[in-house]
């Protein structure tokens, strides 16, 4: 298993963000992770990419734990964040210069002409990013992520600030990543993204996993089969925001 | 838009105030509003009793009020400041830079740019909005100014109130003509370049009298200030400085008549620094917009204006991980300073020691220049590490971003403190260099050979010491990151004051106790070696002292590494 979680758990004081949480996603998998507001997604996320540690459970990369084998655990995989943060005095190609030395990778030269162009950052090169829009600043730290080689991706809100171009060229790398190899977690409020480009989903509600499974298993759960095979009802159904329920 | 622009003044402070008192019930932001208020009232309220008693006893023994030398400083008072005042304008005219009353709050930017108001409104608000600023740093003025009344403290207050309004506003006018100096209308031009044209000419004026007077030996301070008092009130320099004497005058004259004559002409200056503001408002829609661009969309707090320039050093990616943290502190430093404002400081840094060099000794210019050298390197040694925050302090904000790379911790902490403490070394050092070869005007009474064994020395520890500070000032904030305002940000009120005197206060103590071990090993050296070497017996101390604190660097990094892991983003503070 590429992503491994185990009865994860994360509290912020009094509050319980995430409660024994725990699933794994395999190499070459699209996993959507979707709740509703405050659901403990992000919070999942962030701590997976090593930022938040966690207060219960463990997490691992490929196997390494990222309590304890931080660098290897970190090495292998790339957080694509809903907002991005970049250093606001480095440009476009300064900042994929920067990941590559940081993430040791040795045809970089290659590789950012090649994510320039996939990206339609071409132009924007020497671009600061207080001059780019937010789209074009996301697209910069999509770039960041896919600029090595991960062996695991965790993308927040991967299509916000994207233009309709930017969106099918987002799908399609998604897609040309997984079939690479590359286990993929990603987090959406867009749910026909979801049901386009994932293979499973995983449902959070108030910090704990609801529902886990293909769209055809959670379709054919007995509790969820009135909801039909749509994504959106079987989301409301399990979150109980289903007026019907 | 008077009255939409108060309601917003209004509005804000009153919320602001709000905020501030909420925020108390936080033990550190009360701990600190404690501190501040303690801070206040000790040293300017008890002094200020204490320096009133201690001049009423003087008066009765008949012991004159004041001594000699302050007392032709005071008389000086408006000479002196008129030449700074000058001097600050030339400053701002070749240092770029944006007034601050151009600089727009996101919500100004989406409220107000739409809406149907003038250019001229929009100046006018901006100028409103600055006025609580200008008025709480007039207040505090007057409240720190010693051994004054009640009613001194007003009238110093409304001096200054008049003084930074006018810089202000003046300052929003340049920024308004520099940006038509380069038009491409021949007349617009030519309107652009007339104050400069004066302001060279006014320039040229001063330093043509004032050279004979600096050059000329003296033989004592109060003459030496009497002559540049002189200077302001005498032939055409009195002319030339004229509006800046009256813009100082308030702050010295007496009550009444003097004081309100002063204060008359002052608001007078005022009045048509604004009206020049106002007239330029066709070149404030390029300049706002200009510094609306320059902000970026993302949202926060104001954030510093990055320029791309060709730093000449592009990152390899193959290499320690060190080097790509002080290379990207680097990068932010060249975006910052302007290369060509750099050079123009360093020419007119050689210039002026060049020319008090060629004068002689002996003279009030070369030991001006000396004595600048040497708190400058002061400054550089010990007060640079605190306020250069281009590290860690700086790149908590990047925290999430930073903490996903694989790098091993003590190499961030590292990494973090290269690039500033090898910034701040060579400004310590260049510093240092000048003031070698002005010390003999300075410290005559030495030997050479004992003043470059000092100057060497302190060549020496200085990048020891200047490390050490940085290691101590980083690993407070990631000890205690929420005490730590993150990049740009200036949390302000009591309480943010004596948060800050408490976090200096301690990471001075943590210094001086990180100094101990290099002290007494750099002093055993210099003991043993001095009936050897003599006064050169410094150089092998300091050689000691900054191996040994070197040493504790390292050392204090790698220790500081599972802290950094550690870290919390959620501890870091965030903007007010």
């Amino acid at each position: 298993m590429t992503i491994s979680v185990e009865h994860f758990g994360r509290t912020y004081g009094e509050l319980t963000a995430v409660d024994d949480l725990s699933f794994q996603v395999a190499a070459g998998e699209i996993v959507g992770l979707i709740g509703p507001n405050g659901a403990g997604k992000t919070t999942t996320l962030r701590s997976l990419a090593g930022i938040l540690r966690p207060t219960a459970g463990r997490l691992a990369i490929d196997g390494h734990d990222l309590a304890t084998d931080p660098l290897e655990a970190k090495r292998r995989l790339a957080f694509m964040p809903d907002e991005p943060h970049l250093f606001e005095y480095l440009t476009v190609e300064e900042h994929l210069r920067l990941v590559a030395r940081v993430y040791h990778v040795d045809d970089f030269e290659s590789r950012f002409r090649a994510l320039i162009d996939e990206l339609q950052l071409a132009g924007k090169e020497q671009s600061l990013p207080g001059e780019l829009s937010r789209g074009m600043r996301q697209k910069v730290i999509i770039a960041c992520g896919l600029v090595r080689r991960p062996t695991t991706l965790l993308f927040d809100e991967p299509l916000t600030g994207l233009d309709p171009i930017g969106i099918r060229r987002m799908r399609a790398t998604i897609i040309s990543r997984a079939r690479d190899g590359a286990a993929i977690l990603l987090s959406s409020h867009l749910l026909h993204l979801v049901e386009e480009v994932c293979s499973r989903v995983i449902i959070m509600d108030r910090g704990r996993k609801v529902a886990d499974g293909t769209f055809a298993e959670l379709a054919s759960r007995h509790d969820l089969v009135e909801a039909g095979s749509s994504l959106e009802q079987i989301f409301l159904r399990v979150t109980g925001h289903d007026a019907t329920s | 838009m008077i009255w939409p622009s108060l309601y917003i003044t209004i509005c804000s402070f009153k919320n602001r105030v709000r905020v501030r008192v909420r925020r108390l019930r936080e033990p550190r932001y009360l701990l600190g509003a404690i501190v501040g208020g303690a801070y206040l009232y000790f040293s300017f309220f008890t002094r200020n009793r204490g320096a009133r008693l201690s001049a009423a006893r003087r008066a009765a023994r008949g012991v004159p009020a004041i001594p000699p030398a302050l007392a032709a400083l005071v008389a000086a008072g408006p000479a002196l400041a008129a030449l700074a005042l000058l001097a600050a304008t030339v400053l701002i005219w070749i240092v770029p830079g944006t007034s601050g009353l151009l600089e727009f709050s996101e919500a100004e930017v989406q409220f107000l740019f739409p809406a149907p108001v003038t250019r001229r409104q929009l100046l006018i608000h901006r100028m409103l909005r600055s006025q609580l600023g200008l008025l709480f740093a007039s207040v505090v003025f007057g409240i720190v100014t010693p051994s004054v009344a009640g009613f001194t403290r007003l009238r110093i207050s409304i001096a200054m109130w008049l003084l930074l309004t006018i810089a202000k506003v003046y300052y929003a006018g340049v920024t308004l003509a520099r940006s038509r100096l380069a038009s491409a209308q021949t007349r617009a031009r030519r309107v652009a370049w007339t104050p400069v044209a004066v302001l060279l000419a006014a320039l040229a004026i001063v330093a043509a009298a004032l050279m004979p007077v600096l050059s000329a030996p003296v033989s004592s301070t109060v003459e030496y200030l009497t002559r540049v008092s002189d200077l302001a009130s005498r032939g055409a320099p009195s002319i030339v400085l004229w509006p800046f004497v009256t813009v100082v005058r308030p702050l010295f004259a007496a009550w009444p008549q003097p004081y309100l004559n002063a204060a008359a002409m002052s608001a007078l200056v005022l009045a048509a620094t604004t009206v020049w503001v106002l007239l330029s408002d066709r070149a404030f829609e390029d300049a706002a917009h200009g510094a609306v661009e320059r902000r970026g969309s993302e949202p926060g707090p104001k954030r510093a204006n990055y320029r791309v320039r060709a730093g000449g050093w592009s990152l390899a990616t193959a290499g320690r991980l060190e080097a790509a943290f002080a290379w990207k502190a680097a990068m932010q430093t060249m975006r910052v300073v302007d290369p060509r404002s750099v050079a123009r400081v360093v020419a007119l840094l050689v210039a002026v020691t060049a020319i008090s060099q060629s004068l002689g000794r002996g003279n009030g210019f070369a030991a001006t220049v000396g004595l600048f050298a040497i708190v400058a390197t002061g400054v550089a040694l010990f007060f640079a590490p605190q306020i250069v925050r281009v590290d860690m302090r700086q790149d908590l904000q990047h925290l999430e971003l930073m903490k996903t790379w694989p790098v091993a911790p003590s190499a961030v902490v590292r990494g973090e403190l290269i690039w500033p403490g090898a910034m701040i070394t060579l400004i310590a050092w260049v510093m240092l260099a000048i003031a070698l070869i002005m010390s003999g005007t300075v410290f005559a009474a030495q030997a050479w050979g004992t003043r470059a064994s000092n100057a060497a020395a302190i060549g020496i520890v200085a990048p020891a010491l200047i490390f050490a500070q940085l290691t101590i000032h980083n690993g407070v904030a990631l000890l205690f990151p929420a005490w730590v305002p993150a990049g740009g940000q200036r949390p302000r009120g009591l309480d943010a004051m004596g948060q800050r005197m408490i976090m200096l206060g301690g990471t001075w103590l943590l210094t001086a106790l990180m100094l101990i071990p290099g002290a007494v090993g750099g002093g055993l050296v210099w003991f043993a070696a001095r009936p050897l070497v003599g006064a050169a017996a410094v150089v092998p101390g300091a050689l000691v002292a900054a191996v040994i604190i070197a040493i504790e660097v390292l050392l204090a990094t790698e220790a500081l590494g599972p802290v950094y892991e550690r870290l919390d983003i959620l501890a870091v503070e965030r903007a007010e």
